[in-house]
């Protein structure tokens, strides 16, 4: 399937990034976006149009030069159109940086989009992904976000829904260690009647991380019917860790199922007694604990392959081990 | 032959408030020993302590098990060395799959003696010959633990734990509260099935009734933290007749 995407060879990016993905995953085309570079071409399918194999963009963070970098990707798919992307992001490069990245989101009527964005950066690297979506009747939109690694990492997703039978699906999970910060901020706009929205996101919290979130649902004095809710839950592995959280819900409409609930935690006793009891070594027993806190979320991938891959890779970043797919030729953290 | 393990004049508090005020407790390998006792006695605390829970704190005493400090060791080693504390409140671990938590659990004990992890093969065929023992249905272990099980479902489920672990001291505190009369056949025909010269069983209970399918040799009472009567099994019948008071009355 061609795709407007800029194609970037294994072989010509080898002796200038030394990246390479080489285990990529079944059915899966992939493209590399190098600082930025190709960014504007986006996708576009047209009415009708279904994606057969997933697209998974690469896009690096190469260049050893600290100025800011800002791109924007258009994502339309017309009316009927399906499409599943996977959009990681990674640097290369260890110097101090900010990146600003629009993603542009535009599904026609019954348009399908399966979007998973993971976010694996290093240390010092700020990325702030902006994502914007508009939907028509009886779009659907399944968005997943894995954050890994990152020192600022800001993720904003504004949605509208502005056609009747819309299904917006957005869930999330942060991964926050040493001085790392994460927020993430989401608006869903309820803007006509029968929309489903559904959100969640949860975050496990190390060291002096802090995390924060904020999100809003919208409901239109017309929108009735209204079905939206959100989860925010944070789990906190040490005692200076900070979550912050902040669920707005605005609604105009009377006919409506909403619900939010937040919540800040940390692991619980009884069960990592009970696993201890068993002889698993207590360092194990919280690592189950924070999988078992993780795996909600990573459960709403729908690729089964790609599921059990961010499966092994969220265990191996809560080990304190950097998290990579297997084989990976990176070595930047 | 050598005891088990040697519980000399244990002293034992929460919170500042002194629960076990000096228990003597020996067992012996092959041994079956009842703890009888009214509510508040400290029979919950006898075995939290000696599993090794954290928030309760020895003032005084000592246990030996299998000639090792018991009390300087974590709850892991202490499962290690072949405890094993049967809850009577099975602990839910949603997202933790059954087969995950016993998996690294078995796996963690081989490690401890220098054995390699078992492969899935070996772990599937070890897991359901166990799980025969209690007569549990295999399609249990892709749940999150105890997550949805009914009371007897989570008894069962800590015998077959014991049967995977294969401790050398299991302890089952109230085993049998919350189970209708078949869940308490299949759960005592498990502890019996598990029963060698080997090992050995402390089964903590309010009632006579788990005592008619597991039966002790040894009887003890429990009262305000002391142990105020032990005998044979004879004992549990007298107390199923007679109650508590008579007992009580002589201390």
């Amino acid at each position: 399937m061609e795709n407007n995407y800029i194609y970037i060879p294994d072989k010509s990016l080898q002796d200038e990034v030394e990246f390479r993905c080489r285990v990529p995953l079944e059915n899966t085309d992939q493209v590399f976006v190098v600082d930025g570079e190709g960014a504007h071409r986006g996708l576009h399918l047209g009415k009708g149009e279904v994606m057969p194999r997933m697209l998974q963009i690469i896009q690096v963070r190469s260049r050893q030069v600290e100025e800011d970098l800002s791109y924007s990707t258009d994502y339309v798919l017309e009316e009927g159109a399906q499409a599943k992307v996977l959009l990681c992001s990674h640097t290369l490069s260890m110097l101090d940086f900010v990146t600003h990245e629009d993603v542009n989101i535009k599904l026609g009527e019954r348009a399908v989009l399966d979007m998973v964005v993971m976010q694996n950066e290093h240390n010092k690297s700020r990325h702030s992904s902006a994502f914007k979506v508009e939907m028509a009747e009886g779009a659907v939109l399944n968005l997943n976000i894995i954050t890994l690694h990152g020192g600022g990492i800001s993720n904003t997703v504004e949605v509208a829904l502005n056609g009747k039978g819309g299904e917006c699906s957005l869930n999330g999970l942060y991964l926050a260690d040493g001085t790392q910060r994460v927020s993430t901020n989401v608006n869903i706009f309820h803007n006509v009647p029968e929309c489903h929205s559904s959100q969640l996101f949860k975050g496990i919290l190390d060291g002096e991380s802090k995390t924060t979130f904020s999100g809003r649902i919208y409901v239109a004095k017309d929108a009735q019917k209204t079905e939206a809710y959100q989860a925010n839950n944070n789990l906190l592995a040490s005692r200076t860790a900070k979550a912050y959280t902040q669920p707005h819900l605005e609604i105009y409409a009377d006919d409506v199922k909403c619900s939010h609930g937040a919540t800040v935690g940390s692991l619980n006793e009884d069960e990592l007694f009970y696993m201890r009891s068993r002889g698993i070594e207590k360092g194990e027993a919280k690592l189950l604990q924070q999988q078992a806190f993780a795996y909600a979320v990573l459960e709403k991938v729908s690729n089964e392959a790609l599921r059990e891959r961010l499966h092994s890779m969220v265990e191996s970043r809560l080990r304190g081990e950097f998290s990579e797919c297997a084989n990976c030729s990176k070595h930047c953290c | 032959m050598e005891n088990l393990i040697e519980i000399k004049n244990l002293h034992a508090s929460i919170n500042g408030k002194e629960i076990l005020k000096g228990i003597d407790l020996v067992v012996k390998p092959g041994e079956v020993h009842a703890i009888m006792g009214p509510n508040g006695s400290g029979k919950s605390t006898l075995s939290a302590v000696l599993a090794g829970k954290e928030n309760y704190e020895v003032t005084e005493g000592t246990v030996t098990f299998l000639g090792e400090n018991l009390l300087e060791m974590s709850p892991e080693e202490r499962s290690w060395a072949g405890l094993f504390l049967g809850f009577q409140y099975p602990i839910e671990i949603p997202g933790v799959t059954n087969v995950n938590f016993m998996k690294t659990a078995v796996n963690e004990h081989r490690k401890q003696k220098g054995l390699a992890p078992l492969t899935a093969a070996e772990y599937l065929k070890l897991m359901r010959e166990k799980l025969a023992i209690v007569e549990m249905d295999p399609a249990f272990s892709s749940r999150g633990v105890n997550v949805g099980f009914s009371g007897g479902e989570k008894k069962r489920n800590e015998i077959f734990q014991m049967a995977m672990l294969d401790p050398k001291l299991a302890i089952l505190d109230e085993t049998d509260s919350g189970l209708d009369v078949d869940a308490l056949r299949i759960v005592a025909t498990g502890v019996n099935k598990l029963k060698r010269p080997d090992n050995a069983t402390i089964v903590i209970t309010h009632y006579q009734r788990l005592l008619d399918y597991i039966v002790p040799d040894i009887v003890h009472v429990l009262y305000k933290g002391k142990i105020i009567k032990t005998s044979g099994k004879e004992l549990a019948l007298e107390v199923e007749t007679r109650g508590y008071d008579w007992l009580i009355k002589g201390e």
